[in-house]
């Protein structure tokens, strides 16, 4: 989930994923950059999405999106909530589970 | 062991330009290789093969360059090579390409590698010879081309533990 500190212009899927892309350039370059990522979702009202990569990058998606600190000059910070090779897992939070 | 194991990458400064032998000099390749793998692997990348990393050792007139890196970041520093396009010193900016010869785990590896190359490389000017006077030249250099066993070895000396 992205955590936009302002009441600024929220962006769309499109850029979002331009987001994740510019982030990972950052960090780790064209290589990076070339890493196949998908948005399987995205609440603009939330900015919350659920991002897809092959396993050996979660490393890389993972940092890059912790050491992005900027969207459009404003601040902004990503938090990972879940991370499964499970598509279903992440419909429940077992950390938020009521025993 | 914490040791550092480092690698030593041999590479060769290709050019149609003549005027690019001016420009190699160790501050232009170093500016030009970390460039390159700042833009291939990112500020991770960069600050990766950073550590330990120097150009070792030029030839101006070969085209010759050896760089040092860790062991663990020999890899993103030759997969960069091929994205360094020109050289640039003095204001001056020229097309050429970094062609690696060979990877080793010590300068005198490399050392040795580079001997048999430029023996190889004399042998194929002396087929291209043109007039007796080249072909005299040359056959002198190719006869002095050793590793003699009194040369001082550089206080980089590690033991090769193989490359992977």
């Amino acid at each position: 989930r992205r955590e936009l500190p302002d009441g600024g212009a929220r962006p769309n899927a499109s850029q979002f994923k331009q987001l994740v892309v510019s982030a990972l350039g950052q960090l780790h370059g064209e290589v990076g950059a070339a890493l196949p990522v998908d948005v399987l979702t995205y609440e603009e009202k939330t900015l919350s999405a659920i991002l897809r990569v092959i396993s050996s990058g979660l490393v890389k998606l993972w940092s890059a999106l912790t050491l992005l600190g900027f969207y459009q000059n404003r601040r902004c910070a990503f938090r990972v909530l879940q991370t499964s090779p499970f598509l279903l897992a992440l419909s429940g939070n077992s950390r938020e589970l009521v025993l | 062991s914490p040791r550092a194991v480092r690698r030593y990458v041999l590479c060769e400064v290709l050019s149609d330009d003549p005027r690019c032998r001016q420009c190699i000099e160790d501050r232009a390749v170093g500016l030009a290789v970390r460039d390159a793998i700042g833009r291939v692997h990112g500020d991770y990348g960069l600050a990766c093969c950073s550590i330990s990393f120097t150009v070792k050792y030029l030839n101006a007139y070969t085209g010759t360059v050896l760089l040092r890196c860790r062991k663990d970041s020999y890899r993103l520093l030759c997969s960069a090579l091929p994205f360094v396009r020109y050289l640039e010193s003095r204001a001056q900016r020229y097309p050429c390409a970094l062609n690696t010869l060979h990877v080793g785990g010590t300068i005198r590896t490399c050392q040795k590698f580079l001997i048999q190359y430029n023996r190889r490389q004399l042998l194929m000017l002396l087929q291209n010879c043109t007039n007796e006077e080249e072909r005299q030249c040359i056959r002198k250099s190719l006869l002095s081309c050793s590793l003699t066993e009194e040369q001082s070895q550089s206080g980089d000396e590690e033991d090769d533990d193989g490359i992977e």
